[in-house]
């Protein structure tokens, strides 16, 4: 024994508070009783009779608990509450329904043990109940937001369904729409070609026109072939196969198809001669971001372009740089990647290429990034995860 | 999907015959534990968890395929056909009763007995058929799962089956036995709860052995009987107790009247 409870009682008289086993039984702050094992009611505490309005007299012998259950909870009680009892000798925080002699209903949880006589036969079983009027509205109320929010969720997810459906229409559209507007426009090229041949024009500023006429004829059969391949690009996620194009001279060819005399270029692949690309998507990158350098150039300046490779951390680095006009970030940010977005309307473009090449760096599992000083010309970075 | 391990089959004793026990709404497998061992010795004893309820694979729950009794019953095949069992006694408790009938309707060879636990063909009431409830009942049954989603949500804490070497598991758990998947324990009450099997029960002609609770709110006596004149080739036994589950409140009547049934000869 410790010297602790050797120590006599405090002082205090504990008789003062006139507490006594049969009084805190009968006026507990919870509801007691005891049954049969089939459920008859054998004992009530009064708190609980006072609870359901029922006397002693009406209960006792005459009715078994399930009686005082709503009939959710009896069914609950029946095919659920009474084996576990029998199987485990007790239940614990069953929230159930207690029906008083008036019809409304009380929310309680119940706490049951059963005890078994010497034999192992059940014996009687012990009923503690406690009244949770107000945690059962703050529990209606969670469960009903539960509900509320797995219904949303449905809906968001009919909604979603519905807008990829949308967004699956809209690629065919644009695929079509490109793809028909595709053979007129040919033939339009087709047919002027022919007629500068054969025309003789009277009007001294006709050449110019005629001129005009071929550029804004070149701009639409661009802006169809852009189109054409971000809708490709929508329509086949899956990738076409890796193939290790060497870089140095893919990106000559590319500077050759696009007759840039005019401007110098940088080409350094020494840390990485190829890139994990396909080859339509590389080609795509290259094609689009040296166009625009080249597109963008500053009035008045030899205009300059850097490719080059370099590794860094986990991956490999391709970066193209200019000496052109620049884009003003602070004010347009992330929108350059944007579909359709443009920021120089005074230079023929068609707002798909940067949209595509984001797309296809993100489908190989990069990203790209932008640097640019107004001016002073832009670096786009491309970062791709080692292979 | 290996059949037995979707139903977590258990197979005990020894026998030429054997005897499948199959739960009802509620609980599990485990339900039988007072009555199952007394025909070990004689018997092939098999016990199974209808899929979503205790270890069965409940990842094979898809409620558009278990929404009628009869998906069970294919599982009930399933599981005979792969044992290899022919002229088995099947055991049905509640609504597993009727699982067991339609499984006997369907494959009449495998079956020689049906033992039916306190049996229900419908429960809601009807025209000229008192069954015992209203759909508002159901409702409330509903309900009051909501309300005690711990009580039945098998995520909180681990299931207690299959530690017997650890009783000390069984003071921590609270409601342990009969956990289920609350989503999956509300679907089954709704499947089970507005079935109605009235029309099948003419159909059967196994022999088959009804056991009445004397008062059991479930399925009235009322009820018993009304089974027992559909069922031309049927014996009906009440036993004095109170409850739906005689099996656990009255083990041994249950089993005195299930060995004097099955050793009778066919009606």
């Amino acid at each position: 024994m410790s010297a602790e409870e050797n120590e006599p009682v405090p002082e205090l008289d504990l008789r003062l508070t006139e507490e006594n086993p049969e009084e805190l039984y009968e006026n507990a702050p919870c509801g007691y009783c005891s049954c049969l094992p089939d459920g008859t009611l054998v004992r009530l505490n009064q708190t609980l009779l006072s609870w359901l309005g029922y006397s002693r007299q009406e209960l006792v012998a005459r009715r078994c608990l399930q009686d005082l259950l709503s009939m959710g909870a009896r069914l609950h009680y029946e095919t659920h509450c009474a084996p576990l009892l029998l199987l485990q000798d007790q239940v614990r925080e069953l929230s159930y329904q207690l029906r008083r002699r008036d019809g409304t209903t009380v929310p309680v949880l119940m706490n049951a043990v059963l005890r078994r006589d010497a034999q192992g036969e059940p014996l009687v079983l012990r009923v503690t109940l406690f009244d949770i009027t107000d945690r059962r509205k703050y529990e209606q109320e969670l469960l009903r937001a539960k509900a509320e929010a797995e219904e949303q969720r449905e809906l968001l997810t009919v909604k979603n369904a519905e807008l990829l459906r949308i967004n699956a229409e809209l690629d065919n559209f644009v695929y079509t729409a490109s793809h028909d507007l595709k053979q007129p426009v040919n033939n339009m090229v087709g047919l002027f070609e022919e007629l500068k041949r054969t025309v003789t024009f009277h009007d001294p500023e006709a050449v110019g026109m005629m001129g005009m006429f071929a550029d804004a004829l070149q701009q639409i059969l661009n802006t169809i072939e852009g189109m054409t391949d971000v809708v490709q690009l929508q329509r086949q996620p899956n990738q076409a196969p890796v193939e290790a194009m060497d870089l140095l001279t893919f990106t000559k060819d590319i500077i050759r198809s696009l007759q840039a005399s005019a401007a110098d270029f940088t080409l350094d692949f020494a840390a990485a001669s190829t890139l994990p690309l396909p080859r339509t998507s590389l080609h795509s990158i290259l094609y689009n971001l040296l166009s625009n350098a080249l597109k963008y150039a500053e009035p008045g300046r030899r205009h300059h372009v850097w490719v080059s490779t370099t590794h860094e951390a986990g991956g490999l680095v391709l970066t193209v740089r200019d000496n052109g006009r620049g884009i003003d970030l602070h004010r347009y940010g992330q929108e350059v990647f944007q579909l359709f977005r443009r920021f120089h309307p005074e230079v023929a473009g068609s707002g798909l290429g940067l949209y595509l090449v984001r797309r296809l760096v993100q489908q190989a599992g990069g990203q790209i990034e932008v640097d640019s000083t107004v001016g002073q010309g832009s670096t786009f970075r491309l970062y791709f995860p080692a292979a | 999907m290996d059949n037995l391990k979707r139903n977590n089959v258990t197979v005990l004793g020894t026998g030429q015959q054997t005897i499948v026990f199959v739960h009802g709404f509620g609980c599990n497998q485990h339900m039988w534990r007072l009555v199952a061992p007394a025909f070990e010795s004689r018997y092939r004893v098999v016990l199974l968890d209808l899929v979503g309820a205790g270890n069965s694979d409940l990842a094979a729950y898809h409620p558009a395929h278990y929404s009628t009794l009869a998906a069970h019953a294919d599982d009930v095949l399933a599981v005979l056909r792969e044992l290899e069992v022919e002229q088995a006694i099947l055991v049905g408790h509640s609504v597993g009763a009727m699982i067991v009938m339609l499984a006997a309707l369907r494959e009449p060879a495998r079956v020689a007995r049906l033992v039916f636990v306190a049996p229900s063909p419908r429960y809601l009431n009807d025209v000229d058929y008192l069954g015992g409830f209203e759909p508002a009942d159901i409702q409330e049954l509903l309900d009051a799962m909501d309300d005690n989603y711990l009580g039945w949500s098998a995520g909180i804490t681990p299931v207690i089956m299959g530690h017997p070497e650890r009783p000390e598991l069984t003071q921590e758990l609270n409601n342990s036995f009969c956990r289920t998947e609350p989503n999956i324990a509300r679907h089954f009450a709704r499947v089970t709860f507005l079935s109605d099997n009235r029309a099948d029960l003419p159909q059967l002609d196994t022999p088959t052995l009804i056991l009445q609770c004397a008062q059991d709110a479930l399925a009235p006596r009322a009820v018993g009987d009304y089974l027992h004149r559909q069922l031309p080739a049927s014996t009906l036994v009440v036993i004095e107790t109170t409850g739906h589950c005689p099996h656990l409140s009255a083990p041994q009547p249950t089993i005195e009247a299930m060995n004097h049934f099955l050793a009778s000869e066919p009606a």
